[in-house]
């Protein structure tokens, strides 16, 4: 079978799109919607008005951010069988089925109960509409769970083994508990939602702080700005344990990435963490490099053990030929190293952020330092979101499904992996190019259009209107 | 009929995209019906509001239903959407433009943004109801796949023989007879759609609106009762070539006794007729009792009865569609080129391990789902009409 490299080049290229779009949009239906949700208990519970408008204004910029991400995810889901034809289906009887359930448990609830919440407003029993809200919200981290069992099989296929049908070689399911409880699906799932917190917070709060800065609607502001602070912070501080975690399975699971992440070309015992790096890709060694100045901080973070050795990228990339064939099983190693980096960085300085923002508390409208970086912070939640997918799946790269792999480099089942080359439909590059020109400008303009929206309604504050479309 | 386990993922998911077609085919068809029934800025608001709170539930059957195909039937999953890239890529946009356009259209007051989003909405909805027609005509008259296993490729799976632009217009294509039988079907699809949000809209709203709504809805029925007839009768002159036996045999991994009773029916030259006919009396009943509901639905409309409307074209749609399904089984995606490379619900089948685990899944949460989803139509089935929503409009702004 030949594939054509352009119409393998494009698909990529699409698929990738559409997943970046789609989390543009999807953090932040996560966050807030647990967010509105606790707005709206507080509502319930002590009677308070404003409790219910901050529920309603905040309601208001989670639907309009939400209608693209169900167009995204849309697009998503059909992707895998327009572009992916074969790798849906060799590993469609694993794959397929948490994506439907995913679609049974998660989306009807979601958007069932959504529904309900945004016009439910004194129609139905106060008890039944806040009912309502918390199943929306915990309906789109379910949806987050599902699709990341999904997501994670890819990284770390178990419970699977290959066998000949009719038409043609396939995977099939062994044991639908591992794949479930998969550690690496577990922890992308706590890592994912987390970081949809973080990030709502931050959205709550710089558009908080936008209001603050004009002194307008203060008590309103500043309440919300409260909640965002306390539940940021919770969720920031466990961003990091979870992130260390997440980077221990990497390191077992996926020893390429985790190579190419620390920029770590030689194997070592008792290996440094670097601050910084410029490595040359072609030389397989690293031309700056400044390393953190505690010995063994890479083994103790990915091994549990000062001294436990950490397989670099060139004998990985020797074993993984021998093994595979000819090659290349290294990641791009300044892109995944500064990606992966800057999203640590970032995380730490959310948790600064936040604990600024509490001590600053009783004065937070003449903070005005503070607001001002509060409100300018607003991008970097995003950005360290795309940097984690991108570490993530250009990572896994040569690679659309990983090769079982455990204790850092043995491989279990050399015949499961399956190359992103091998992986695609064989389409016409007409096609292909044809359908990312157009998804790139209606998703773009969609995007224009919902930010226009979500900066009008944002900016304009708490204001009484209708529940209509 | 086997009730083993792929037979019986064959009917959920004919049951899910037949909940597609039921509840979502309900706000296609008012997003259809947009510009006919709304004149005024009101009015049109009163339109979208008939399906606002529940739009996106009834478009999650559709991703229900694609995810459970990837699961249950990956061969078909992978095959259909890859063969039918650039059709399912305009569905995809079409379906995109929905979701925002009613979110979008009020939240700002110009009216040439309202206009934009207005003509969204049609063109959106026409086009989803049309290619989900067309693609299914395609797929019961058959498309041109091939099993590249049988030529030794072991990875690749059924492919499309055609390559674009000609896949896509023959999708369209008059002059082959399934891009025929695929423009039948697909305005047939359009007119029930239209028919069905007439329903909706006569249960859902009074005043101006559902007076044109019955209008326009004395006026779809006779074009739909006569496509539905031609499709009909289209649908029993398919007929499919088998080219080697024994690999039909191999291949298609049929029990034995359903492979006897299909090589029972292959003439001397290797052609399977009436393809889509293999059960003649039990088809007819059904197609009988589905043209009985549809003058049922007639008489419900005449006098404006909403809720009686909408039950008669659901089960016009039940009917006709028990009737499809019936005719198709055990085939998913039959081949044009010959028998032997067709998709069956066999040979496209995940392993018996993944169906099980999917159908205790299914067993367990569509009854919740469906539950859930009654109660909440229940608490909307309130009626609006121009004058309520504007009272809304006005009570909000006076509350400020
Ligand atoms: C961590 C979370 C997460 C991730 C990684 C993904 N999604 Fe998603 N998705 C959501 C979290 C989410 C969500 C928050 O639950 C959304 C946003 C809007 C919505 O309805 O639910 C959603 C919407 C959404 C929808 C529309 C649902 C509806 O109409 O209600 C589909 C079909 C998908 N997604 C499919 C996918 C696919 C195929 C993905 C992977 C390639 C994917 N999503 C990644
Ligand atoms: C929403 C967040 C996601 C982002 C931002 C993202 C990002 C990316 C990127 C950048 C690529 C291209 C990698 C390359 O070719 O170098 C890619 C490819 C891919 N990803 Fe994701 N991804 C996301 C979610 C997912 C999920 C949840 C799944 C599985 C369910 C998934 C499955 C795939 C597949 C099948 C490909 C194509 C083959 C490949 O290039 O590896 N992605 N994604
Ligand atoms: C100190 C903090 C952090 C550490 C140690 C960390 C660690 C990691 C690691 C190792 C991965 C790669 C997983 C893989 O390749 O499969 C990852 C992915 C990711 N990170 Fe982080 N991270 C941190 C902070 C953050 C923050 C603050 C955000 C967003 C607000 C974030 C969002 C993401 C996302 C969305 C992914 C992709 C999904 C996934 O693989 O789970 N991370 N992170």
């Amino acid at each position: 079978m030949t594939v054509d490299p352009f119409v393998l080049l494009v698909s990529r290229l699409q698929f990738a799109m559409t997943a970046f779009f789609h989390f543009v949009f999807v953090p932040l239906t996560l966050g807030l919607s647990t967010l509105s949700a606790i707005m709206l208990t507080l509502h319930y519970a002590t009677g308070k008005e404003i409790y219910r408008d901050m529920a309603k204004f905040w309601a208001k910029l989670f639907a309009i951010n939400f209608a693209l991400g169900v167009a995204t995810g849309l697009v998503h889901e059909f992707e895998f069988g327009m572009n992916w034809s074969v790798y849906s289906r060799f590993m469609g009887d694993i794959f397929g089925a948490p994506l439907a359930i995913e679609a049974l448990l998660a989306f009807f609830m979601e958007s069932t109960f959504m529904g309900v919440f945004l016009f439910g407003w004194d129609r139905v029993p106060k008890s039944v509409h806040l009912l309502a809200a918390w199943l929306s919200s915990i309906g789109s981290n379910l949806s987050a769970l599902w699709i990341l069992i999904a997501n994670g099989w890819m990284q770390h296929p178990v419970g699977a083994k290959v066998e000949m049908a009719v038409a043609g070689k396939r995977a099939v399911l062994a044991d639908w508990w591992a794949v479930v409880f998969n550690p690496v699906a577990d922890v992308k799932f706590w890592h994912t939602t987390t970081a949809g917190m973080i990030l709502s917070a931050i959205f709550v709060l710089s558009i908080s702080a936008y209001h603050l800065l004009k002194k307008q609607h203060v008590e309103f502001f500043k309440k919300s700005a409260y909640i965002a602070l306390i539940f940021g912070l919770i969720a920031s501080v466990g961003e990091v344990v979870i992130g260390d975690i997440h980077a221990h399975e990497v390191a077992k699971t996926q020893p390429t990435k985790l190579a190419a992440m620390e920029a770590l070309w030689e194997s070592k015992s008792n290996a440094n963490i670097l601050l910084a790096v410029w490595a040359d890709q072609e030389a397989q060694k690293n031309i700056v490099e400044i390393p953190l100045p505690i010995p063994g901080l890479l083994s103790l973070l990915a091994a549990h053990d000062f001294n436990a050795k950490i397989p670099g990228a060139k004998e990985l990339q020797e074993k993984f030929q021998a093994q595979f064939g000819d090659g290349n099983y290294i990641p791009p190693v300044n892109f995944m190293f500064w990606a992966f980096h800057i999203m640590v960085y970032l995380g730490f300085f959310f948790v600064v952020l936040f604990i600024w923002g509490l001590a600053k508390y009783k004065d937070l409208e003449n903070a005005t330092t503070f607001l001002k970086v509060a409100l300018y912070s607003l991008p970097l939640p995003y950005i360290a979101c795309w940097l984690g997918w991108a570490v993530a799946e250009v990572g896994r790269q040569p690679w659309i499904v990983y090769p079982p792999v455990d204790d850092y480099g043995k491989i279990l089942m050399p015949e499961l992996g399956l190359k992103t080359a091998q992986a695609v439909s064989p389409l016409t590059s007409i096609e292909v190019i044809i359908t990312y020109v157009l998804f790139a400008l209606t998703f773009t303009g969609l995007a224009i259009a919902d930010f226009y929206l979500l900066a009008k309604f944002a900016t304009k504050g708490p204001e009484k209107e209708a529940e209509l479309y | 009929m086997h009730f083993d386990l792929q037979t019986i993922w064959a009917i959920l998911i004919a049951i899910l995209l037949t909940g597609y077609i039921l509840t979502d085919g309900f706000d296609l068809g008012v997003g259809i019906l947009h510009p006919f029934v709304a004149k005024t800025d009101i009015e049109r608001r009163v339109n979208i509001n008939a399906i606002g709170p529940v739009w996106d539930g009834n478009e999650v059957w559709f991703i229900t239903a694609g995810g459970a195909a990837f699961a249950a039937f990956p061969e078909v999953y992978a095959a259909l959407f890859s063969s039918l890239y650039i059709a399912l890529f305009v569905v995809l946009l079409a379906l995109i433009y929905r979701a925002v356009s009613f979110e979008f259209r009020s939240k700002e007051e110009s009216e040439g943004w309202r206009k934009f989003w207005d003509q969204s909405i049609f063109w959106s909805s026409f086009i989803t109801a049309l290619l989900i027609g067309v693609a299914l005509g395609n797929i019961f008259a058959g498309l041109p796949i091939v099993n590249s296993a049988i030529k030794g490729e072991p990875l690749l799976g059924f492919v499309y023989a055609e390559k674009f632009p000609i896949s896509f217009i023959n999708l369209i294509n008059p002059f082959t007879s399934h891009g025929l039988f695929g423009i039948l079907v697909g305005i047939a699809t359009v007119l029930f759609i239209v028919m069905h949000g007439v329903s909706w809209l006569l249960w859902k709203t009074e005043g101006s609106i559902a007076e044109r709504a019955r209008n326009i809805g004395l006026k779809v029925w006779l074009p739909f009762v006569v496509m539905y007839v031609v499709c009909t009768g289209f649908a029993y002159t398919v007929s499919f070539k088998a080219g080697d036996l024994e690999l039909v045999k191999r291949t298609l991994q049929l029990p034995p006794d359903m492979f006897q009773q299909i090589a029972s029916m292959i003439d001397n030259n290797g052609v399977l007729h009436h393809a889509l006919f293999r059960f003649p009396v039990i088809e007819l009943i059904f197609i009988v009792l589905a043209a009985l509901c549809s003058v049922g639905w007639l008489f419900a409309v005449k006098a404006a009865n909403g809720a009686k409307a909408f039950l008669f074209s659901v089960l016009t749609f039940l009917f006709a569609a028990f009737a499809v399904t019936f005719g198709v089984y055990p085939f998913a995606v039959p081949s044009s080129i010959a028998l032997e490379h067709s998709i069956t619900i066999y040979n496209g089948a995940s392993s018996q391990l993944t169906l099980t685990v999917m159908l205790v899944a299914a067993l367990i949460f569509t009854p919740i789902v469906i539950a859930y989803q009654a109660w909440v139509y229940k608490m909307f089935l309130f009626k609006i009409s121009p004058e309520s929503i504007r009272k809304e409009l006005e009570e909000a702004k006076e509350q400020y």
